[in-house]
């Protein structure tokens, strides 16, 4: 599978730099244990013995370096060769300083190998080349004090957690490549859908325009276009919002051409541009009083009416305005239905809105009917 | 008569727009089919209003237009989009274009925007005012210190009139205003959203500190 490869790489990639960074603490340990050991070089039973140790040790050092810079060579054969350098300098220590020694020849340069396997094996490497390196530290001494096991106490707590590290930041690093990938996938299926949805609409466009000239069945297919064109058009300026919805927040504007593009009546909703993040519930109930409001128009205002819904956010208040061109309402009518009892429309647009702080205002003229709906943000 | 040039990647539409405007009597001196034709021809085809589709395959339709108007500012630049990409509308109204149609318009509506954009009338539709409206909203909201030109209460009234789908005729009745008087409302907020644009560019400049010539 493709998708497989830069996964492997992503983590590649973080073991490459951690080797890198192993390559510098290898130096600085290989520094520190010729330094030490020159200056005990008094130490020694056999300081001729010990010399060699020594050079043989700094010459694996780069040996190491150059071995482990390669991904194809760091195989286990590698790791257990590093470690099994490590045991060995350990172990020939009594005989070649003294049965009471106090340090190891390799010291702290033993760090070299325990950080190679915990890198290569993660917590389990770390944890079995500190056990071992602990041991060869701990069975030739005849008495242990506190600062052997002092040392040895942080090599076995230190391999494992080391390990356990880079084990971490190899997911995070596959983590991180899959969500990249996931993204840029995400983009390019935008993109591409962009083009689809343009040449679409163009046609759907076209159709319509056509068909109108023509007349008779044509215009009617014209007429489905159209519809069409219009859904698609709303449907893709709600997907233009839809991953900003967040933290119990809606997007007022998606949810306005969502319901008027399900509504019957033809409806044009005029937004200002981008998501209208609003609490949830102030959107289901100003949506609700809107499609209170088109419901109106189907009922009075005739077959052919036509609606228009603006939506205009502040910082401290929305406002949603509704306008049908059609007869408009007769002064006092809707006062009239209030005192008959018949409270269908207060009820469901005043009513919603004023629960929510807001207020609704009516006028109606020849140019047809508008409700005002404002609400303030709390 | 109108001096038209017709920019639009889909010959389909191209040849529409075309026939329709010289069935009108109108003279279609050039059409192109991306930013590069359109920027090569403009020139010498001096058209008076250019029929413009946003999206184009190479340039932005936003940068032909102020391309375009930084050429010969006396020509008109109008819109014609079949997606309705917000940013982008807004975009090019910002950059000098004076009228928006949205592609299911009728030839007669076409014909019609032509011959008022060519007048220097602007064409907006509903959607297109919600979009101004929004803009002068978060000038509105923005910084005190803000030195971009705010909506007079007048202004935002017929702008949201237009906004829910009201005619010039409509707006004027129910105004008690004249026909013209409304349309000189609309021209101002366009004229003063562009003014805003430069503005901005102008302060960003400033902040850049690319006012400053060499010492």
């Amino acid at each position: 599978m493709p998708a497989a490869q830069p996964r492997t790489d992503s983590a590649f990639a973080v073991e490459d730099r951690l080797y890198a960074a192993l390559a510098l603490v290898r130096v600085v340990v290989t520094l520190n244990m010729v330094g030490l050991n020159a200056y005990r070089r008094d130490n020694f039973d056999h300081p001729t013995v010990a010399l060699a140790i020594v050079v043989a040790l700094v010459v694996w050092t780069g040996a190491a370096i150059w071995l482990y810079h390669d991904r194809a060579r760091r195989t286990p054969a590698l790791l257990l060769v590093d470690l099994a350098i490590v045991l060995a300098a350990m172990a020939v220590t009594p005989w070649v300083k003294s049965p009471d020694f106090n340090a190891t020849i390799p010291g702290f340069w033993v760090m070299g190998a325990l950080l190679a396997w915990a890198i290569h094996w993660h917590w389990r490497g770390g944890l079995v080349a500190a056990v071992l390196i602990a041991a060869a530290d701990l069975l030739p001494r005849s008495e242990v004090d506190q600062g052997n096991y002092g040392n040895v106490f942080l090599i076995l707590i230190g391999g494992p957690i080391v390990g356990f590290m880079c084990a971490s930041l190899q997911r995070m690093a596959r983590e991180r490549d899959a969500a990249e990938r996931a993204a840029a996938a995400a983009e390019e299926r935008t993109r591409l859908a962009r083009a689809v949805h343009d040449g679409v609409l163009q046609v759907l466009a076209m159709t319509q325009r056509r068909g109108a000239a023509a007349g008779g069945e044509w215009a009617e297919l014209g007429r489905l276009a159209g519809e069409q064109e219009r859904s698609l058009r709303s449907l893709i300026r709600q997907q233009d919002t839809v991953p900003q919805v967040a933290g119990g927040r809606v997007d007022l504007a998606g949810a306005l051409e969502a319901m008027a593009t399900a509504h019957p009546v033809r409806v044009e909703v005029a937004t200002p541009g981008g998501a209208v993040l609003v609490d949830a519930h102030v959107v289901s109930e100003t949506v609700a009083a809107v499609r209170a409001c088109l419901d109106n128009v189907a009922a009075h205002a005739g077959d052919g009416a036509s609606a228009w819904v603006l939506a205009q956010a502040g910082r401290d208040e929305i406002t949603v305005s509704v306008r049908d061109d059609g007869p408009g309402i007769t002064p006092g009518r809707l006062g009239q239905a209030a005192v008959e009892g018949r409270l269908g429309v207060v009820s469901s647009i005043t009513g919603r809105i004023e629960e929510l702080g807001g207020t609704a205002t009516v006028q109606s003229g020849s140019w047809g009917t508008e409700w005002e709906l404002t609400v303030p943000l709390a | 008569m109108v001096r038209v040039m017709v920019v639009d990647d889909h010959p389909m539409w191209r040849d529409a727009v075309e026939r329709d405007l010289q069935a009108a009597g109108h003279d279609v001196v050039a059409v192109a089919s991306n930013g590069r034709e359109a920027m090569a021809r403009f020139p010498a085809s001096a058209p008076q209003v250019v029929v413009l589709d946003l999206q184009l395959p190479d340039h932005s339709g936003v940068q032909v237009t102020s391309m375009m108007l930084e050429h010969d500012p006396t020509a008109r630049v109008l819109i014609l989009s079949a997606s309705g990409e917000q940013a982008d509308v807004l975009e090019a109204i910002k950059a000098g274009a004076t009228g928006y149609l949205v592609k299911s318009a009728s030839s007669a509506e076409l014909i019609d925007a032509v011959t008022r954009v060519a007048d220097g009338d602007t064409v907006f539709t509903p959607g297109l005012a919600g979009l101004v409206l929004g803009e002068f909203r978060r000038i509105a909201d923005g910084p005190a210190d803000d030195p971009r030109d705010q909506l007079t209460e007048r202004e935002t009234e017929i702008l949201k009139m237009v906004a829910t789908g009201m005619s010039y005729k409509q707006i004027a009745a129910r105004l008690v205003l004249s026909h013209r008087t409304v349309q000189n409302h609309v021209q101002n907020t366009l004229r003063k959203l562009q003014m805003n644009n430069r503005v901005q560019l102008t302060r960003w400049a400033i902040e850049h500190g690319l006012d400053e010539g060499p010492a």
